[in-house]
């Protein structure tokens, strides 16, 4: 089972690669046709948001734009009509503002009804793709996520904290068809233990955990697309090693919001917990319908 | 008596439709009025211009520029019909006015749409729709 995870991840990124190198080839030929002759400038709208379903994406809105974002994940859709395929099932919500102070910088904050946590967020585009100069864009996201619940659930205040660091690659590979791939780092202060048979206490995962993500959004009208993605574990732990996540959905932008309903696998919508402790296995049907909404100002 | 009552507010009601219907006359600066469109019209600006017209714009102005786009009841003035002639009688500088700086229901872009040349790729975009 593995050996065949590593597999698919190999498969998947080779795929992601040959999509980049084909999308260069197509760009050499288009310049050759019609030589540039406007001031080079970064290509817009990679993808239509900040998010992609479970993801951040490597955009950042321009300067000066203040962004609401509202975020929902229904329970599985296992228990069919008794709950409305997870509909009526107790449901995840995330209610957050971010700004951008200065050019290509986001932050953000905003607090999620599971374990009551408070996330502070921040992502820069380091590089934005640009036509002859850059073939992909380049950003980073990292959140700092503390658990708000009462003091008697952690030993120590330490305990409540956990980060994420994500480092993501994307290319607009055609006007219609944008790709990322993204390589993203979980650290977890406190996780849980169990006292072995010589009455050691032993992790039952550790601290931190690696993953790799793909992304796709595919327009199918100028303000419709289809998206998708993966999510693959990469740190093997001791127990409870977390399954992967496969998730596809429609989104609409419109001038000022972005909404994106979609399934996929993880419930937590926090990116730390989704890679540390997803449970919901997609070979079992275990998918949850969700969406995500945002609505943008610029001052 | 009733008829006469209910005559008068038709009147009424029709006099302040005619009202909300009818845009105030908008000036523009005779700065923008001679300014000449830096962007060609070519095949990617208009590309560029129908997606951000179909993203900003359709949605009060309508697809096809008609002014009749989904939100269009919603507002106190209603659009004007971008396609026909003595509105695509005047300079692009007057269009491209108009969509940067805005007023009343029409918002201003140019902080969402900060590249000038975006807004007058739009202003390409809008010359496409004349009948």
């Amino acid at each position: 089972m593995k050996n065949y995870k590593i597999k698919l991840l190999i498969y998947t990124v080779k795929f992601f690669l040959l999509l980049l190198i084909a999308g260069n080839l197509f760009a050499q030929d288009s310049t050759e046709e019609a030589p540039v002759i406007k001031k080079v400038k970064p290509v817009k709208n990679t993808f239509g948001g900040v998010f992609l379903i479970d993801n951040q994406t490597v955009m950042v809105p321009i300067k000066g734009s203040m962004q609401m974002e509202i975020q929902h994940r229904f329970g599985t859709v296992n228990n069919g009509s008794k709950d409305l395929f997870g509909i009526f099932a107790p449901a995840n919500i995330r209610l957050g503002m971010s700004y951008v102070p200065v050019k290509n910088l986001f932050i953000g904050a905003g607090v999620v009804k599971e374990k009551m946590q408070v996330d502070l967020d921040a992502k820069y585009a380091i590089i934005q793709q640009t036509p002859g100069k850059y073939p992909v864009s380049i950003s980073y996201f990292g959140n700092v996520v503390i658990d708000t619940r009462n003091k008697s659930n952690f030993r120590y205040s330490v305990d409540r904290f956990s980060y994420f660091d994500q480092l993501m690659i994307a290319r607009k590979v055609t006007e219609s068809f944008s790709a990322q791939a993204g390589l993203g780092f979980s650290w977890m202060n406190n996780v849980e233990a169990y006292v072995d048979a010589e009455g050691k206490i032993q992790r039952k995962m550790n601290n931190y955990h690696f993953n790799a993500s793909l992304l796709g959004r595919y327009k199918i009208s100028p303000k419709s697309a289809i998206i998708a993605g993966y999510e693959q574990p990469l740190t093997q732990h001791t127990t409870n090693n977390p399954h992967p996540n496969i998730c596809f959905g429609f989104e609409t932008i419109t001038s000022s919001h972005t909404f994106q309903v979609f399934a996929g696998n993880y419930y937590s919508i926090i990116p730390q917990n989704n890679s540390f402790f997803n449970q919901n296995d997609y070979t079992k049907g275990q998918f949850v319908i969700g969406f995500n909404i945002t609505r943008i100002w610029n001052f | 008596m009733k008829l006469y009552k209910f005559f008068l507010l038709l009147v009424f009601v029709t006099a302040v439709s005619f009202k909300i219907a009818q845009p105030k006359p908008w000036v523009v600066p005779d700065k923008y009025l001679k300014m000449t469109n830096p962007v060609k019209s070519d095949a990617t600006s208009l590309s560029d211009g129908k997606q951000l017209w179909l993203q900003h714009c359709s949605s009060c102005h309508g697809k096809s520029g008609k002014g009749d786009g989904p939100k269009a009841a919603q507002l106190k003035t209603l659009p004007h019909d971008l396609s026909k002639a003595d509105i695509q009688s005047q300079p692009d500088g007057a269009f491209f006015y108009k969509t940067s700086e805005g007023r009343e229901d029409m918002p201003s872009f140019k902080k969402k749409i900060p590249d000038q040349e975006d807004i007058w790729s739009i202003v390409n975009y809008i010359r496409t729709l004349k009948k």
